[in-house]
């Protein structure tokens, strides 16, 4: 086990669980305002926010690149203020992971609020209650288990990005080297002991992910 | 007292109703996608009118000329809807104190415990809605409105939802319970005239977005104002007339080759008016009862229900439909005669609009 490094798993845990985070905060409430509104404005939302699931993972990181490098003015504003840097760091590898991510839990919120039935809604505004009270007390229980369906599958694509997070941080050894990345690595430099173990690992959480999934669906449907 | 006036337009739908209510239960009937359900939306801030006003027991609810809309959580309004909207995620002890914010902490566990008893709700409180039957659903959802106190209370199409059998039942159970421990205004709106007619005390008429006729449920049967109304209330026989003499207590009136008396109710007559009668007022002629408005007629068709048989009849070029129960004329369905004797009751004639 000479040849292994366990850098590579600390690190993809590290970005995918602060990634999921980020989509959780910043997706759940897109979703919510995605699945009340409609008109041009919530359809170019709900495009805008679809694109990273089919642009090309290389594209996602140019535009990334564009947007946050040294060059751009948010980069440029980072670095003379407060000295950091978002392109080649881990803090790269996280927001790349959170673009790749966050449209699965958007979609799967989105689902999960439209599907509620309007009628719990308006029961609630007739008894009394203020829209926020009735978010917390009875859209979210409703729909708790679709936006679980959701993290999950955020979680999952966070973890495996290569693409994108390879164009935005780069593949430094110990500093920005995610699992997916590694098992290219390794491959490349003739370390099997390391690809099959990151590979196993991989297979792991892919199959843990899709099992929850499909718990959390089956229990859905049944109400 | 509930007054509403107001104007909605979603699409090329465009509802306009006007009417007031009072303590009692309002029926609203008409087909469905006739803006009833609107109407109930609308009076309680669920939909915003456009136009008009709503006011309820003297206080503005909504008004578009003074900018008035209060939030449907002030209104205190109850309403109970067409599938109940019991939170699923909730058990019934829960819902039923969803709606309790308002009331002091320290009376709520009781007012629940009293509530959950009166409705018959023992030993399900712990429950959840998808537990329960369609009856128990009824009343956990009555019991979550009613522990508000509102002051207006709206039934959706309450017994839509339940199986035909036991549809009779509930619906004698709801009312009482609802006689007993609402006194206000209630509002229910409904697709189905009988329903209506044995719950209401007065019915109103929706027919595209427009209310046509409010009065009391007799009223409304016996003396539609025109052809709509007419058929919204199942009137089968309706007949272009034409007016012969007008008397004091009757006219005479011709329909093709039939010519009969109607009795005149003093409404205002027209060219172009039409004549109704429910199938269920026509009768089979018996000489004992029976002198004026008898017609011979000739059977087209014999249609055997469970309780009474459906007679289409050609009556002097014009087809008229009777329901006769089976018991009290038993030989019909067995004769293979096809000459009747009809007669027409001329008090339940009545004269009404051709609005179509």
């Amino acid at each position: 086990m000479n040849n292994v490094n366990l850098f590579p798993l600390y690190l993809s845990f590290r970005v995918a669980f602060t990634a999921t985070i980020i989509s959780f905060l910043f997706g759940l409430p897109i979703a919510y305002f995605l699945s009340r509104g409609h008109g041009k404005a919530v359809d170019f939302v709900d495009t805008l926010t679809n694109l990273p699931v089919v642009l090309p993972p290389t594209v996602l990181g140019y535009y990334l690149l564009v947007l946050l490098g040294r060059q751009s003015p948010i980069g440029a504003f980072l670095e003379n203020n407060f000295n950091t840097r978002i392109v080649f760091t881990p803090t790269g590898a996280i927001i790349a992971a959170t673009v790749v991510a966050i449209p699965y839990l958007i979609k799967a919120s989105k689902t999960a609020f439209l599907e509620i039935n309007q009628d719990y809604l308006n029961a609630a505004r007739l008894l009394g209650r203020g829209e926020l009270n009735i978010f917390f007390t009875v859209v979210m229980p409703i729909a708790w288990r679709g936006i679980v369906a959701g993290l999950t599958m955020s979680f999952a694509r966070a973890l495996g990005d290569f693409g994108t997070t390879l164009m935005v941080s780069g593949s430094i050894p110990n500093k920005t080297m995610t699992m997916p990345i590694a098992i290219y690595d390794a491959l490349q430099a003739g370390n099997k002991e390391m690809a099959n173990l990151l590979v196993l690992i991989m297979t792991s959480i892919a199959i843990i992910v899709l099992f929850t999934i499909n718990q959390l669906e089956r229990k859905m449907k049944k109400g | 007292m509930l007054e509403v006036s107001l104007k909605k337009t979603l699409g090329k739908f465009t509802l306009q109703s006007s009417f007031t209510a009072d303590k009692g239960v309002l029926g609203i009937l008409g087909a469905s996608g006739c803006g009833k359900s609107m109407t109930l939306k609308c009076i309680s801030g669920l939909q915003t009118p456009d136009e008009g006003s709503i006011r309820l027991n003297g206080a503005l609810l909504f008004s578009s000329e003074s900018k008035v809309n209060i939030p449907s959580r002030e209104r205190n309004i109850g309403y109970v809807f067409q599938n109940y909207a019991l939170f699923p995620h909730l058990t019934v002890r829960q819902n039923i104190a969803y709606g309790m914010k308002h009331f002091e902490k320290s009376q709520r566990a009781q007012k629940v415990t009293h509530m959950i008893e009166k409705m018959q709700l023992k030993g399900l409180e712990h429950h959840y809605p998808s537990q329960l039957s369609g009856g128990q659903q009824q009343r956990t959802a009555l019991a979550r409105t009613l522990i508000t106190e509102p002051d207006l209370l709206f039934l959706d199409e309450p017994f839509s939802a339940l199986d035909s059998h036991i549809k009779y039942l509930l619906e004698k159970e709801l009312m009482k319970i609802i006689k007993e421990n609402f006194n206000g205004i209630v509002l229910l709106v409904t697709h189905n005239i009988e329903e209506a007619y044995r719950i209401c005390d007065q019915i109103m008429i929706m027919d595209q977005g427009l209310n046509l006729q409010l009065g009391p449920k007799e009223d409304i049967i016996n003396k539609p104002i025109n052809l709509t109304t007419a058929r919204i209330t199942g009137c089968k026989n309706i007949l272009d007339v034409s007016i012969l003499e007008e008397h004091k207590d009757y006219l005479l009136l011709k329909s093709n080759a039939l010519i009969f008396k109607a009795a005149n109710n003093q409404i205002p007559l027209s060219d172009s008016m039409l004549a109704g009668i429910r199938a269920h007022h026509l009768r089979l002629y018996s000489e004992k009862s029976h002198k004026d408005n008898v017609f011979d007629c000739e059977i087209m068709e014999k249609i055997e229900g469970v309780f009474s048989t459906t007679i289409i009849v050609n009556c002097g070029g014009n087809v008229l439909q009777l329901e006769i129960a089976k018991a009290s004329c038993p030989h019909i369905s067995e004769s293979n005669t096809n000459k009747i004797k009809l007669h027409i009751p001329m008090k339940h004639v009545f004269l009404m609009e051709n609005d179509l």
